[in-house]
Protein backbone atom coordinates (compact mmCIF):
# COMPACT_ATOMS: atom_id res chain seq x y z
CA UNK A 1 0.00 0.00 0.00
CA UNK A 2 1.67 3.29 -1.04
CA UNK A 3 2.46 5.53 1.93
CA UNK A 4 0.72 8.55 0.51
CA UNK A 5 -2.86 7.29 0.72
CA UNK A 6 -4.86 9.46 3.05
CA UNK A 7 -8.52 8.90 3.61
CA UNK A 8 -10.24 12.24 3.92
CA UNK A 9 -13.77 11.01 4.26
CA UNK A 10 -16.06 8.01 4.03
CA UNK A 11 -19.76 8.33 3.30
CA UNK A 12 -22.45 5.67 3.34
CA UNK A 13 -25.67 6.44 1.49
CA UNK A 14 -28.73 4.27 1.66
CA UNK A 15 -30.66 2.81 -1.22
CA UNK A 16 -33.19 5.63 -0.92
CA UNK A 17 -30.34 8.13 -1.20
CA UNK A 18 -30.47 9.12 2.45
CA UNK A 19 -27.11 9.60 4.10
CA UNK A 20 -26.36 6.89 6.63
CA UNK A 21 -23.09 8.21 7.89
CA UNK A 22 -20.46 10.69 6.76
CA UNK A 23 -17.18 10.35 8.58
CA UNK A 24 -14.35 12.79 7.97
CA UNK A 25 -10.74 12.46 8.96
CA UNK A 26 -9.28 15.81 8.09
CA UNK A 27 -8.29 18.18 10.83
CA UNK A 28 -10.74 21.02 10.47
CA UNK A 29 -14.42 20.77 11.30
CA UNK A 30 -15.43 23.18 8.60
CA UNK A 31 -14.69 20.65 5.93
CA UNK A 32 -17.34 18.22 7.16
CA UNK A 33 -20.01 20.01 5.19
CA UNK A 34 -17.76 19.87 2.16
CA UNK A 35 -17.79 16.10 2.32
CA UNK A 36 -21.55 16.05 2.62
CA UNK A 37 -21.55 18.04 -0.59
CA UNK A 38 -19.08 15.66 -2.20
CA UNK A 39 -21.16 12.67 -1.21
CA UNK A 40 -24.21 14.36 -2.65
CA UNK A 41 -22.64 15.14 -6.00
CA UNK A 42 -21.24 11.63 -6.11
CA UNK A 43 -24.79 10.33 -6.16
CA UNK A 44 -25.38 11.72 -9.62
CA UNK A 45 -22.19 10.27 -10.96
CA UNK A 46 -22.98 6.90 -9.41
CA UNK A 47 -26.44 6.84 -10.90
CA UNK A 48 -24.98 7.70 -14.26
CA UNK A 49 -22.43 4.90 -14.05
CA UNK A 50 -24.96 2.36 -12.87
CA UNK A 51 -27.36 3.20 -15.66
CA UNK A 52 -24.60 3.09 -18.21
CA UNK A 53 -23.67 -0.38 -17.07
CA UNK A 54 -27.29 -1.37 -17.69
CA UNK A 55 -27.87 -5.08 -17.31
CA UNK A 56 -24.30 -5.86 -16.44
CA UNK A 57 -24.44 -4.36 -12.98
CA UNK A 58 -22.80 -7.13 -11.05
CA UNK A 59 -19.70 -5.06 -10.35
CA UNK A 60 -19.73 -3.42 -6.94
CA UNK A 61 -16.67 -1.33 -7.46
CA UNK A 62 -17.32 1.77 -9.56
CA UNK A 63 -13.83 3.19 -9.65
CA UNK A 64 -12.86 6.82 -9.72
CA UNK A 65 -16.00 8.90 -9.95
CA UNK A 66 -14.38 12.29 -10.28
CA UNK A 67 -11.68 14.47 -8.85
CA UNK A 68 -12.10 17.95 -7.53
CA UNK A 69 -9.91 20.43 -5.67
CA UNK A 70 -7.70 18.25 -3.53
CA UNK A 71 -9.68 15.03 -3.39
CA UNK A 72 -10.24 12.04 -5.59
CA UNK A 73 -13.61 10.43 -5.09
CA UNK A 74 -14.20 6.73 -5.52
CA UNK A 75 -17.51 4.92 -5.51
CA UNK A 76 -18.84 1.49 -4.61
CA UNK A 77 -22.36 0.17 -4.68
CA UNK A 78 -23.49 -2.86 -2.71
CA UNK A 79 -25.92 -5.39 -4.14
CA UNK A 80 -28.69 -3.78 -2.08
CA UNK A 81 -27.90 -0.40 -3.58
CA UNK A 82 -26.15 1.05 -0.56
CA UNK A 83 -23.50 3.41 -1.88
CA UNK A 84 -20.12 3.93 -0.32
CA UNK A 85 -18.18 7.03 -1.28
CA UNK A 86 -14.52 7.32 -0.45
CA UNK A 87 -12.69 10.63 -0.69
CA UNK A 88 -8.93 10.31 -0.84
CA UNK A 89 -6.50 13.16 -0.71
CA UNK A 90 -4.95 13.67 -4.13
CA UNK A 91 -1.37 12.61 -4.20
CA UNK A 92 1.27 12.01 -6.78
CA UNK A 93 1.75 8.37 -5.92
CA UNK A 94 0.13 5.76 -8.11
CA UNK A 95 -3.13 4.57 -6.66
CA UNK A 96 -4.13 1.10 -7.69
CA UNK A 97 -7.74 0.06 -8.20
CA UNK A 98 -7.24 -3.20 -6.42
CA UNK A 99 -6.22 -1.43 -3.21
CA UNK A 100 -9.20 0.91 -3.31
CA UNK A 101 -11.40 -2.11 -3.91
CA UNK A 102 -9.92 -3.74 -0.81
CA UNK A 103 -10.74 -0.66 1.24
CA UNK A 104 -14.30 -0.75 -0.07
CA UNK A 105 -14.64 -4.43 0.75
CA UNK A 106 -13.48 -3.76 4.30
CA UNK A 107 -15.98 -0.89 4.62
CA UNK A 108 -18.72 -3.08 3.19
CA UNK A 109 -17.96 -5.79 5.75
CA UNK A 110 -17.94 -3.23 8.56
CA UNK A 111 -21.36 -2.06 7.43
CA UNK A 112 -22.61 -5.62 7.19
CA UNK A 113 -21.38 -6.47 10.69
CA UNK A 114 -23.10 -3.43 12.11
CA UNK A 115 -26.47 -3.98 10.48
CA UNK A 116 -26.40 -7.61 11.59
CA UNK A 117 -26.81 -6.36 15.15
CA UNK A 118 -30.20 -7.76 16.12
CA UNK A 119 -30.92 -4.74 18.33
CA UNK A 120 -30.67 -2.28 15.48
CA UNK A 121 -34.34 -2.37 14.53
CA UNK A 122 -35.34 -2.82 18.14
CA UNK A 123 -36.10 0.82 18.77
CA UNK A 124 -36.43 1.86 15.20
CA UNK A 125 -39.58 3.80 14.40
CA UNK A 126 -38.84 4.64 10.82
CA UNK A 127 -41.20 2.90 8.47
CA UNK A 128 -39.15 2.85 5.35
CA UNK A 129 -36.57 0.59 6.88
CA UNK A 130 -33.73 3.00 6.43
CA UNK A 131 -31.63 3.16 9.54
CA UNK A 132 -30.50 6.70 9.04
CA UNK A 133 -32.28 8.22 11.97
CA UNK A 134 -30.42 6.25 14.59
CA UNK A 135 -26.92 6.77 13.24
CA UNK A 136 -25.93 9.23 15.93
CA UNK A 137 -26.83 6.83 18.70
CA UNK A 138 -24.63 4.42 20.58
CA UNK A 139 -25.81 1.46 18.53
CA UNK A 140 -23.63 2.63 15.68
CA UNK A 141 -20.64 3.20 17.91
CA UNK A 142 -18.89 0.06 16.75
CA UNK A 143 -19.57 0.94 13.14
CA UNK A 144 -17.88 4.31 13.58
CA UNK A 145 -15.03 2.59 15.37
CA UNK A 146 -14.57 0.12 12.52
CA UNK A 147 -14.57 2.87 9.92
CA UNK A 148 -11.98 4.79 11.95
CA UNK A 149 -9.88 1.66 12.23
CA UNK A 150 -9.99 1.07 8.47
CA UNK A 151 -9.03 4.66 7.77
CA UNK A 152 -6.21 4.43 10.27
CA UNK A 153 -4.83 1.25 8.76
CA UNK A 154 -4.97 2.77 5.29
CA UNK A 155 -3.04 5.77 6.46
CA UNK A 156 -0.44 3.72 8.29
CA UNK A 157 0.35 0.74 6.12
CA UNK A 158 3.40 -0.13 8.20
CA UNK A 159 1.36 -0.81 11.32
CA UNK A 160 0.83 -4.52 11.84
CA UNK A 161 -2.58 -4.35 13.46
CA UNK A 162 -5.35 -6.15 11.65
CA UNK A 163 -8.37 -3.96 10.87
CA UNK A 164 -11.25 -4.51 13.25
CA UNK A 165 -14.53 -6.19 12.34
CA UNK B 1 -7.80 -44.20 35.70
CA UNK B 2 -8.61 -40.52 35.45
CA UNK B 3 -8.91 -39.12 31.97
CA UNK B 4 -6.51 -36.28 31.48
CA UNK B 5 -7.49 -32.87 30.30
CA UNK B 6 -5.67 -33.41 27.03
CA UNK B 7 -7.70 -36.53 26.38
CA UNK B 8 -10.87 -34.55 26.94
CA UNK B 9 -9.72 -31.93 24.47
CA UNK B 10 -8.96 -34.58 21.87
CA UNK B 11 -12.31 -36.20 22.47
CA UNK B 12 -14.07 -32.89 21.99
CA UNK B 13 -12.11 -32.19 18.83
CA UNK B 14 -13.01 -35.60 17.41
CA UNK B 15 -16.65 -35.14 18.21
CA UNK B 16 -16.69 -31.74 16.53
CA UNK B 17 -14.99 -33.03 13.43
CA UNK B 18 -17.12 -36.14 13.34
CA UNK B 19 -20.35 -34.22 13.24
CA UNK B 20 -21.72 -34.48 9.73
CA UNK B 21 -24.14 -31.58 9.91
CA UNK B 22 -22.91 -28.22 10.93
CA UNK B 23 -24.81 -24.98 10.60
CA UNK B 24 -23.53 -21.67 9.31
CA UNK B 25 -22.31 -19.60 12.23
CA UNK B 26 -23.73 -16.33 10.98
CA UNK B 27 -27.14 -17.87 10.42
CA UNK B 28 -27.02 -19.27 13.93
CA UNK B 29 -26.02 -15.93 15.45
CA UNK B 30 -28.66 -14.03 13.48
CA UNK B 31 -31.35 -16.55 14.45
CA UNK B 32 -30.51 -16.34 18.13
CA UNK B 33 -30.33 -12.57 17.96
CA UNK B 34 -33.75 -12.36 16.34
CA UNK B 35 -35.09 -14.66 19.03
CA UNK B 36 -33.79 -12.50 21.87
CA UNK B 37 -35.09 -9.30 20.30
CA UNK B 38 -38.50 -10.87 19.81
CA UNK B 39 -38.59 -12.01 23.44
CA UNK B 40 -37.75 -8.48 24.54
CA UNK B 41 -40.60 -7.12 22.47
CA UNK B 42 -42.99 -9.73 23.82
CA UNK B 43 -42.13 -9.54 27.50
CA UNK B 44 -40.72 -6.02 27.79
CA UNK B 45 -39.18 -6.96 31.15
CA UNK B 46 -35.56 -7.97 31.02
CA UNK B 47 -35.63 -10.16 34.11
CA UNK B 48 -38.49 -12.08 32.54
CA UNK B 49 -36.57 -12.41 29.29
CA UNK B 50 -33.62 -13.82 31.22
CA UNK B 51 -35.94 -16.33 32.83
CA UNK B 52 -37.47 -17.35 29.51
CA UNK B 53 -34.07 -17.77 27.89
CA UNK B 54 -33.00 -19.95 30.79
CA UNK B 55 -36.18 -22.01 30.49
CA UNK B 56 -35.62 -22.50 26.79
CA UNK B 57 -32.07 -23.52 27.50
CA UNK B 58 -33.29 -25.98 30.11
CA UNK B 59 -35.51 -27.71 27.58
CA UNK B 60 -32.67 -27.81 25.09
CA UNK B 61 -30.25 -29.16 27.69
CA UNK B 62 -32.47 -32.04 28.77
CA UNK B 63 -32.45 -33.28 25.18
CA UNK B 64 -28.92 -32.36 24.28
CA UNK B 65 -27.44 -34.53 27.02
CA UNK B 66 -28.76 -37.67 25.30
CA UNK B 67 -27.00 -36.78 22.07
CA UNK B 68 -23.86 -35.91 23.98
CA UNK B 69 -23.67 -39.10 26.02
CA UNK B 70 -24.46 -41.26 23.03
CA UNK B 71 -21.83 -39.72 20.81
CA UNK B 72 -19.10 -39.18 23.36
CA UNK B 73 -19.44 -42.48 25.17
CA UNK B 74 -18.10 -40.91 28.34
CA UNK B 75 -18.94 -42.55 31.61
CA UNK B 76 -20.06 -40.99 34.87
CA UNK B 77 -17.84 -38.26 36.20
CA UNK B 78 -16.14 -39.07 39.49
CA UNK B 79 -16.59 -35.66 41.03
CA UNK B 80 -17.93 -32.22 40.27
CA UNK B 81 -14.53 -31.05 39.23
CA UNK B 82 -14.53 -33.55 36.42
CA UNK B 83 -18.02 -32.41 35.45
CA UNK B 84 -16.63 -28.95 34.86
CA UNK B 85 -13.78 -30.28 32.75
CA UNK B 86 -16.04 -32.42 30.60
CA UNK B 87 -18.55 -29.63 30.02
CA UNK B 88 -15.88 -27.18 28.98
CA UNK B 89 -13.59 -29.39 26.95
CA UNK B 90 -15.94 -31.94 25.43
CA UNK B 91 -19.42 -30.44 25.70
CA UNK B 92 -18.91 -26.92 24.45
CA UNK B 93 -16.29 -28.06 21.98
CA UNK B 94 -18.47 -30.64 20.33
CA UNK B 95 -21.51 -28.39 19.98
CA UNK B 96 -20.18 -24.87 19.58
CA UNK B 97 -16.54 -25.47 18.74
CA UNK B 98 -15.39 -23.26 21.59
CA UNK B 99 -13.45 -24.29 24.68
CA UNK B 100 -14.11 -22.06 27.67
CA UNK B 101 -11.49 -22.19 30.39
CA UNK B 102 -12.54 -23.67 33.73
CA UNK B 103 -11.73 -22.41 37.19
CA UNK B 104 -12.73 -24.73 40.00
CA UNK B 105 -13.82 -23.62 43.44
CA UNK B 106 -14.01 -25.90 46.43
CA UNK B 107 -17.24 -25.93 48.39
CA UNK B 108 -17.63 -23.12 50.87
CA UNK B 109 -17.18 -24.72 54.29
CA UNK B 110 -20.37 -24.49 56.31
CA UNK B 111 -19.84 -24.96 60.03
CA UNK B 112 -23.50 -25.58 60.71
CA UNK B 113 -23.63 -28.51 58.36
CA UNK B 114 -23.42 -31.81 60.28
CA UNK B 115 -20.38 -33.88 59.47
CA UNK B 116 -21.26 -36.06 56.59
CA UNK B 117 -21.21 -39.77 57.14
CA UNK B 118 -22.57 -40.39 53.68
CA UNK B 119 -20.79 -41.16 50.48
CA UNK B 120 -18.17 -38.96 48.85
CA UNK B 121 -20.54 -36.93 46.65
CA UNK B 122 -21.84 -35.13 49.74
CA UNK B 123 -18.53 -33.35 49.96
CA UNK B 124 -19.07 -31.78 46.57
CA UNK B 125 -22.27 -29.93 47.45
CA UNK B 126 -21.69 -26.28 47.14
CA UNK B 127 -18.63 -26.64 44.97
CA UNK B 128 -18.63 -24.68 41.79
CA UNK B 129 -16.68 -23.90 38.69
CA UNK B 130 -16.53 -20.85 36.52
CA UNK B 131 -16.47 -21.08 32.74
CA UNK B 132 -14.69 -18.21 31.08
CA UNK B 133 -15.50 -17.67 27.41
CA UNK B 134 -13.11 -15.78 25.19
CA UNK B 135 -15.48 -16.04 22.28
CA UNK B 136 -19.24 -16.39 22.07
CA UNK B 137 -20.72 -17.51 18.75
CA UNK B 138 -24.20 -16.45 19.89
CA UNK B 139 -23.21 -12.83 20.23
CA UNK B 140 -21.36 -12.45 16.97
CA UNK B 141 -22.74 -9.09 15.81
CA UNK B 142 -24.42 -7.91 18.95
CA UNK B 143 -24.16 -4.49 20.49
CA UNK B 144 -26.55 -3.93 23.36
CA UNK B 145 -28.39 -0.60 23.35
CA UNK B 146 -28.48 1.46 26.53
CA UNK B 147 -31.90 0.49 27.79
CA UNK B 148 -31.04 -3.17 27.44
CA UNK B 149 -27.76 -2.65 29.27
CA UNK B 150 -29.51 -0.97 32.16
CA UNK B 151 -32.26 -3.56 32.18
CA UNK B 152 -29.85 -6.31 33.14
CA UNK B 153 -30.27 -8.65 30.19
CA UNK B 154 -27.91 -11.60 29.97
CA UNK B 155 -27.88 -12.08 26.23
CA UNK B 156 -26.61 -15.64 26.16
CA UNK B 157 -28.64 -16.83 29.13
CA UNK B 158 -29.82 -19.82 27.13
CA UNK B 159 -26.41 -21.38 27.81
CA UNK B 160 -27.07 -21.37 31.56
CA UNK B 161 -30.32 -23.19 30.97
CA UNK B 162 -28.64 -25.77 28.76
CA UNK B 163 -26.10 -26.55 31.47
CA UNK B 164 -28.77 -26.82 34.16
CA UNK B 165 -31.03 -29.02 32.02
CA UNK B 166 -28.26 -31.32 30.89
CA UNK B 167 -26.87 -31.85 34.38
CA UNK B 168 -30.30 -32.43 35.85
CA UNK B 169 -30.71 -35.40 33.53
CA UNK B 170 -27.59 -36.91 35.02
CA UNK B 171 -28.80 -36.48 38.56
CA UNK B 172 -27.13 -33.22 39.46
CA UNK B 173 -29.05 -30.18 40.52
CA UNK B 174 -27.05 -27.08 39.72
CA UNK B 175 -27.42 -23.35 39.57
CA UNK B 176 -25.89 -21.79 36.49
CA UNK B 177 -25.74 -18.05 36.07
CA UNK B 178 -23.77 -15.38 34.31
CA UNK B 179 -21.32 -13.40 36.39
CA UNK B 180 -20.06 -11.09 33.69
CA UNK B 181 -20.47 -10.51 29.97
CA UNK B 182 -18.33 -8.58 27.50
CA UNK B 183 -21.54 -7.39 25.84
CA UNK B 184 -22.25 -5.50 29.04
CA UNK B 185 -18.81 -3.99 29.07
CA UNK B 186 -17.25 -6.40 31.54
CA UNK B 187 -13.75 -7.79 31.14
CA UNK B 188 -14.79 -11.32 30.33
CA UNK B 189 -17.81 -13.53 29.78
CA UNK B 190 -18.20 -15.93 32.69
CA UNK B 191 -20.77 -18.44 33.86
CA UNK B 192 -20.69 -19.85 37.38
CA UNK B 193 -22.08 -23.34 37.82
CA UNK B 194 -22.74 -24.33 41.41
CA UNK B 195 -23.71 -27.79 42.55
CA UNK B 196 -26.74 -27.68 44.80
CA UNK B 197 -27.07 -31.40 45.39
CA UNK B 198 -27.02 -34.77 43.77
CA UNK B 199 -30.47 -36.04 42.93
CA UNK B 200 -31.76 -39.43 43.88
CA UNK B 201 -32.96 -41.64 41.07
CA UNK B 202 -36.69 -41.20 41.10
CA UNK B 203 -39.63 -41.75 38.86
CA UNK B 204 -40.40 -38.52 37.01
CA UNK B 205 -43.53 -36.73 38.20
CA UNK B 206 -46.60 -37.70 36.26
CA UNK B 207 -45.22 -40.94 34.94
CA UNK B 208 -47.44 -43.21 36.98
Amino acid sequence: MPPGLRVNAVAFISAQNHPIIVRTFSAQDETTIKYHYIAHTSLDVIEERVNAAGGKSTDCYLGLLYAMEDVAVYGYITPLKVKIVLALALSDSVVRDVEINMIFKALHMAYYSSISNPFLTHNDDSVDGSRTLTVGSTKWKNFRRRIDEIARVVGNPTSTSIGGG
Amino acid sequence: MATTSKQYLTRGEDLWKGRAEKVNAELFALTYGALVVQLIQDYEDFAEVNKQLEKMGYNIGTRLIEDFLAKSGLGRCTDFREVGEVIAKVGFKSFLNIVPSVTHNAPVPNSSRPTSTGSAPQVDNGSSFVLTFDENPLAEFVELPEDVLEGGLWFSNVLCGVIRGALEMVQMQVQAEFISDVLRGDEATEIRVRLVKYLEEEVPVGDD
